[in-house]
């Protein structure tokens, strides 16, 4: 049997400590390999292993085939060489893999020129043929950092793909892709298997795994919990970790609850906001009641966080007007932010932070502690700077920072959308609990329809 | 992302701790200075400006440890003189720099506008021709005078700070956490106490560091090109003038002034790790 | 294409806003200068023209009369900057000459000067810093970053003293000082490149190493370019960027030592004339010396901006 990529008992350790491991697999000809598992988990490891760029200080262990050729020994130089022509791989975010200052036709070409070994106009055509094939007219003469990021990604499969390896590596290639965009890097990745390539594919979304379909390999912290038929594992699986991640995708969740509802706290009435001279909204209108969970939705660059902003009174509104109720006190409405580190000032420590909030809010400290333990926080860890906590920790930290205030309103900008899936839905369910406790009113910016489907009473869609 | 976080947790060393040794000899070298700056000519018991021409350009000895100049006058004393010259300068054009600049600079991220635009010009204004250049004109006006050359230090590194911390405050004051500050209900002291401090704090001093050797080179310059401080001063620049053309019969008295200049350099830069800052 | 054209517009406009600063900057710290001294400033001009023996109280006079040297210091300075704007800087009060002459000869020694150095630092920075950056925290790298640490401590006129001691005195390969012919360039042109390249080199290396470390250099790798092609296709290209941009940090020192090694090795260029100036409180001709070292540091700027708009193609904000 002639195997693509054959591994045997691969480990990687960082000096003793194991990293990674052990796992084998086969991957024949026109299959698909998924391997899923959170941050942390070791996934890119494999890849790193397969391709040989495993940083300096890692080892591995056991012995790897590529085409029916043992490469784990082989010299640097030499596993190089099957870079391009036998290995394609796919970049984890494409905007920073491809080079800033060449343009994108020419990353394309010098693929085509030195590494499938084509005569300068032959590269040419072929660069030409493939930017129509992926859609990419009208982006040869961008700079990367002219592309949107499908884009990037598209030429970047173009660049790794031009001397047609018969195998794809590709190492989370939807980070950073809203929904639409995803599914298309996706429609490409399926393709490679049903034209008789090989593909390997790394990610942390179910439905990126479903949809390639193939075999799998579930990892956490380095350890392989589950291996079988991707179906068969997304339906069945054996392990309960695999399971919570299962019951993680937003797709899976339960129907929350319906919240207490109370009187109306804000009223947003005909709304128009201009970011630049471009008008983002035209006349949007919103009535909030205290306790209400409401879900805002719509594609990537669309302008939520503008009209977040706008609702919240961070900025003034071209037209149109947000009443506020009487019982709002000044700084009754907070705000969640995308990144947890962003939120905090980096170099203080957390207690100093939550100090400065409950001291000017005269909330008694045993209050803060209370609050911190409900969102599962060891007092412990406010001895530390933001950049030492993980990112879970972070947000539900400044969740129990805004609690201090003792809001009416919650602004949430995508809050949990660079947390893992389970860190996600754990985040999000607890901050729904201690906003029903507090009848909190929040509004969360998502770009997921799941999320606003299953976690809001009700999602507004802005189309 | 994954990558980095398991390397960074096991095996890198975190960066800081390989610098260490030397900026504990740079530490060591400034405690050294200090001592010598702070206590002068008085540590050796010598006056600097006592000639004696029956024993001129001697070689060191019990009674003159690093020789005689060309006048008789005692080596030893004379570059401890010239080191308090030098660093008392370099202390004070350091201060009379630092702080304004600094507060100003926060001043004009703080309130943008015309406040930053008027504050914006005026160190545009400065930096438009070479410092060196700028500290000589200046020093040309009032020749030899030590506050000239004060002044005129003085207001050469002012921009060094004051750009910096109004570019790093910028950056930190349109940060998300800063409007999560201000909807906290934090006051601007607060704001500026946790956010700004904080991140400009490390860079300052490394800004003071090279600033402080900038002006101890700066006075040795001046005095070299004979338009600073003026002999019979003991001054570092002005005795490697004095002694150059004695290189032939005392080339040891030469190089004593040039390898204190560079010591006090190096001091400066090791103290806040090397080239770190470019 | 018609970016490129505002960009490179708005470089020149920023810079001739330099130029003039300078001017005015050099102006009002001549004008200054002339007021600061001590004894009458009419008597010092006319002593400048007519010399000291043909010089009595009625040319002075003439002179008070002739320059508004009694109207207040307001109109003095305007006409003083009005003359500038002119680019009348007057005769050199030492010499008689006129100023325009004796730095149009000065100029070019001290061009001469001034790219010597950046060859030389360009000759010993880019291989080293190249070779460093491509083997990081290898033994070369470490003895080179202990060097430039060193040698950033050392001031160029120091450095020059040391040189002229070891290399023009000693071993005698070099003259000692003055300008006879291009023999005479080397120490010079070493001592100002050494104290450039001993920043420049460490510059090169980050700027490399962060080119070698980057997501893009690893994915021009995986798809299949060899190590070769890659440095010299996007690693070379994207790190000369922060180089060239350096250069423009470095263009203050390189001025500043042009003033001061010219004096140490008595090189007839502009600084040596200018140093000498301000000793013989020749005014005019400081601020003609001045306003060109000013404007030429203005020049060399714009060709540093133009060549990062040259390897940058991005747009800027």
């Amino acid at each position: 049997m002639k195997y693509s990529i054959e591994v045997t008992a691969l480990t990687v350790f960082a000096g003793a400590t194991r990293l990674m491991g052990p796992v084998s697999f086969q991957l024949q000809p026109g299959g698909t390999l998924v391997v899923m598992g959170e941050t942390g988990a070791g996934k890119s490891l494999i890849a790193q292993a397969i391709l040989g760029t495993l940083p300096s200080a890692l080892r591995a262990e056991g012995e790897i085939k590529v085409n029916d050729r043992r490469v784990d020994q082989l010299p640097h130089v030499e596993r190089a060489k099957l870079w391009g022509s036998e290995i394609a791989t796919l970049p984890q975010e494409p905007w920073r893999a491809l080079a800033p200052l060449m343009r994108s036709f020419a990353q394309v070409k010098e693929a085509h020129r030195f590494v499938a070994k084509r005569q300068a106009h032959e590269a040419t055509q072929a660069t030409k043929k493939a930017f129509e094939a992926l859609s990419l007219k009208g982006a040869e003469k961008r700079l990367p950092g002219a592309l949107s990021g499908g884009m990037a990604q598209r030429v970047a499969f173009a660049a790794a793909t031009a001397a047609n390896a018969p195998i794809l590596l590709a190492d989370e290639p939807t980070k950073g892709l809203d929904a639409e965009r995803h599914s298309k890097v996706i429609d490409l990745l399926a393709e490679v298997p049903q034209g008789g390539g090989t593909l390997l594919a790394i990610t942390h979304e179910v439905s990126v795994a479903r949809r390639l379909g193939g075999n799998m390999l579930v990892l956490r912290d380095g350890e392989l919990l589950e291996q079988g038929q991707t179906s068969s594992i997304l339906d069945a699986p054996s392990d309960r970790y695999t399971q919570s991640l299962l019951n993680a995708d937003p797709q899976n969740w339960p129907v929350s609850a319906p919240s207490h509802i109370g009187k109306m706290i804000l009223d947003v009435k005909n709304l128009s906001v201009t970011r630049g001279n471009k008008r983002i909204f035209e006349g949007f209108n919103l009535e909030l009641h205290a306790g209400e969970k409401v879900a805002l939705t719509g594609p990537s660059g669309i302008g939520k966080t503008t009209l977040l902003d706008a609702m919240a009174g961070l900025l003034k509104p071209e037209s149109g007007a947000v009443a506020r109720d009487g019982s709002l006190a000044k700084h009754s409405i907070q705000k969640l932010y995308q990144d947890p580190p962003a939120a905090f000032p980096n170099r203080v420590r957390l207690a100093h932070v939550l100090q400065d909030v409950a001291r000017r809010h005269k909330t008694e400290w045993s209050e803060v502690l209370q609050t911190l333990e409900q969102l599962a926080i060891h007092p412990s860890l406010l001895e530390r700077r933001p950049d030492e906590v993980s990112g879970g920790e972070l947000q539900r930290i400044s969740i129990a920072r805004a609690l201090t205030v003792r809001p009416k309103i919650i602004f949430a900008d995508e809050p949990t959308s660079r947390l893992d899936p389970i860190t996600q839905r754990e985040t999000l369910a607890m901050l729904a609990r201690v906003a029903d406790e507090n009848q909190i009113a929040i509004v969360l910016v998502t770009h997921d329809k799941n999320i606003a489907q299953k976690w809001a009473d009700r999602a507004v869609s802005l189309m | 992302m994954e990558r980095a976080n398991t390397l960074s947790a096991t095996i890198m060393p975190p960066s800081p701790a390989k610098r260490r040794p030397a900026q504990m000899l740079g530490y060591a070298m400034m405690a050294g200075l200090a001592i010598a700056a702070l206590g002068g000519p008085a540590l050796i018991g010598a006056d600097p400006a006592k000639q004696s021409l029956l024993a001129t350009l001697q070689s060191p000895s019990i009674a003159h440890p690093l020789g005689t100049d060309h006048l008789g006058r005692d080596m030893a004393a004379r570059l401890l003189s010239g080191a308090q010259l030098s660093l008392s300068l370099a202390f004070l054009s350091v201060i009379t720099a630092g702080l304004p600049g600094a507060i100003l600079g926060v001043l004009a991220a703080w309130f943008g506008g015309w406040t930053d635009r008027i504050l914006g010009a005026f160190a545009d204004a400065v930096l438009a021709l070479p410092g060196l250049l700028l500290v000589l004109m200046l020093a040309a006006i009032s020749p030899g005078s030590w506050w000239a050359l004060y002044a005129g230090i003085s207001l050469t590194l002012w921009v060094e700070y004051f750009r910096y911390t109004r570019q790093r405050a910028r950056i930190s004051l349109a940060e998300p956490s800063v409007e999560a500050s201000r909807m906290l209900g934090l006051g601007p002291w607060l704001l500026v106490r946790r956010h700004v401090i904080p991140e400009i704090g490390p860079g300052l001093l490394t800004i003071a560091a090279f600033g402080a050797a900038t002006a101890v080179t700066s006075v040795a310059a001046l005095g070299f090109v004979s338009v600073g401080i003026r002999p019979p001063t003991a001054e570092w620049g002005v005795m490697m003038t004095e002694l150059l053309p004695y290189w032939r019969e005392a080339p040891f008295l030469i190089l004593q002034p040039v390898a204190c200049l560079v010591i006090t350099v190096l001091a400066l830069h090791l103290s806040v790790g090397g080239l770190r800052r470019l | 294409m018609t970016d490129f054209f505002k960009s490179v517009f708005a470089v020149l406009a920023a810079r001739g806003l330099q130029a003039v600063i300078v001017a005015i900057i050099v102006g009002i710290v001549s004008f200054a200068m002339m007021h600061a001294l001590p004894g009458d400033a009419a008597y010092r001009i006319a002593a400048g023209r007519y010399g000291y023996d043909m010089m009595d109280a009625a040319a002075a006079e003439a002179v008070r009369l002739e320059l508004g040297l009694d109207n207040p210091w307001m109109v003095q300075l305007w006409d003083w900057l009005g003359q500038l704007a002119q680019f009348d800087l007057g005769n050199s009060l030492v010499y008689g000459t006129p100023v325009v002459d004796e730095i149009a000869t000065q100029l070019g020694y001290s061009l001469l000067l001034a790219g010597g150095a950046v060859v030389a630092s360009l000759i010993i920075a880019l291989p080293i810093g190249i070779a460093t950056g491509l083997a990081p925290n290898g033994l070369l790298d470490r003895v080179t970053l202990g060097l430039s640490v060193f040698l950033r401590a050392v001031p160029a006129f120091a450095l020059g003293i040391v040189l002229v001691l070891i290399f023009a005195v000693q071993l005698k390969l070099f003259p000692v000082a003055g300008f006879r012919g291009l023999e005479n360039l080397i120490l010079p042109s070493f001592t100002l490149g050494i104290g450039l390249a001993a920043v420049s080199n460490r510059v090169v290396r980050d700027a490399v190493v962060d080119a070698m470390n980057s997501d893009w250099q690893m994915f021009a790798r995986t798809k299949g370019l060899s190590a070769r092609l890659t440095l010299t296709r996007h690693v070379l290209r994207n790190a000369s960027l922060p180089v060239v941009t350096y250069v423009g940090v470095q263009l203050a020192y390189l001025i500043e030592g042009v003033v001061i090694v010219e004096t140490v090795f008595a090189w007839p260029g502009i600084g040596h004339a200018l140093v000498h100036a301000i000793f013989g409180r020749d005014i005019a001709m400081v601020q003609g010396t001045a306003l060109t070292l000013g404007l030429l540091y203005v020049a060399l700027n714009l060709c540093v901006d133009l060549a990062c708009r040259g390897i940058d193609p991005r747009e800027r904000v």
